[in-house]
């Protein structure tokens, strides 16, 4: 009980990923987009791939999936063992789609000054990505468990890697792409291996983060 | 009396007691939670728990439902309106103070 005041009214928000539910649920959800693009940038033209019914029912398959599964994950264990929160529509809605447009729309600007500049697109996309994902980890995540301190480092190492590889090697992942047409291919591959990489960094985190929150709660006790 | 003592001596004493402080604040940022979350967010046992909610509850601060979980019985808790504005109050009171 020894905290600043200020923090207990933060507590619920940080509260929601206590068991890595929240990662999991990102990170599912980045590598089945990432999933989806290189699909269709990998397969013929005419494949079910590029067929709008099926995007439409891979995305509705993929968010049924991450809403039911964190559902069921928070009313079988979470809500048992540490207990139920129910947060505000402010909190739940608005505020993450007011912070993504912003994060598209500063993406979108970035991209296009970059584009208009000829700067080293590739580098400078690497560099972006990794700023985003790195900042959004470390204020999100990591202020709250010291071991993923760990992961913002190797986000930074990261990008520092994707950053320095050879363009050639990153057009290479998304070669022959339709998408491709007005975004140079080097910056669609960043942004892919980002999805991929930044999609596995959270399932991985969320999955330990799941396991300790298992280890350090107790399950009610059953009624004789 | 000074402006400052005077903020001081308006602080919400039902509010003003750290327990309590610490269940409203939790309470102020969500729309509601249950008993276990608080008991284990505050590191109270249930009994003080309990007494801290009644004293609330009886100054009209948060309110109490009784309801279940599948089988289980549940607990449910919200800050009412007046309790937010409570809570409004005594922060700015109290930054007046410091």
């Amino acid at each position: 009980m020894n905290q600043p005041i200020g923090d207990y009214s933060k507590r619920p928000f940080w509260y929601y990923n206590i068991d890595g539910v929240g990662e999991l649920g990102m990170g599912f959800m980045l590598l089945g987009f990432g999933l989806l693009i290189w699909l269709q940038l990998h397969t013929p033209t005419d494949a079910v791939w590029h067929r709008m019914y099926a995007t439409l029912l891979y995305v509705g398959l993929m968010c049924a999936i991450i809403h039911y599964g964190s559902k069921a994950i928070k009313q079988r264990i979470t809500y048992p063992r540490t207990g139920f929160v129910e947060y505000t529509k402010r909190d739940k809605v608005w505020r993450p789609m007011i912070l993504g447009a912003l994060a598209s729309g500063a993406i979108s600007i970035a991209l296009a000054v970059a584009l208009r500049s000829q700067w080293d697109v590739k580098t400078l996309a690497s560099l972006f990505m990794g700023l985003v994902f790195g900042a959004s980890y470390a204020r999100g995540l990591a202020r709250t468990v010291r071991w993923k301190w760990a992961v913002v480092v190797a986000i930074a190492v990261a990008t520092l890697a994707i950053a320095t590889l050879p363009a050639d090697l990153v057009e290479s992942v998304v070669n022959g792409s339709r998408v491709t047409g007005k975004v140079p291919q080097v910056v669609a591959g960043v942004f892919l291996i980002w999805f991929l990489f930044y999609g596995a960094v959270l399932l991985i985190s969320g999955g330990i983060s799941f396991c300790l929150y298992l280890r350090r709660t107790q399950p009610p006790a059953r009624e004789a | 009396m000074n402006p400052q003592a005077r903020s001081l001596a308006e602080l919400d004493r039902v509010i003003h007691e750290p327990g309590r402080l610490i269940i409203v604040s939790l309470l102020s940022a969500i729309a509601k939670a249950d008993f276990v979350y608080l008991q284990h967010e505050t590191g109270m046992n249930k009994g003080t728990l309990s007494s801290h909610l009644s004293r609330l509850e009886a100054e009209g601060y948060i309110e109490i439902v009784k309801t279940f979980r599948g089988k289980v019985p549940q607990t449910l808790l919200h800050l009412t309106g007046a309790g937010r504005k409570a809570f409004e109050r005594y922060r700015r009171k109290l930054k007046e103070a410091l």
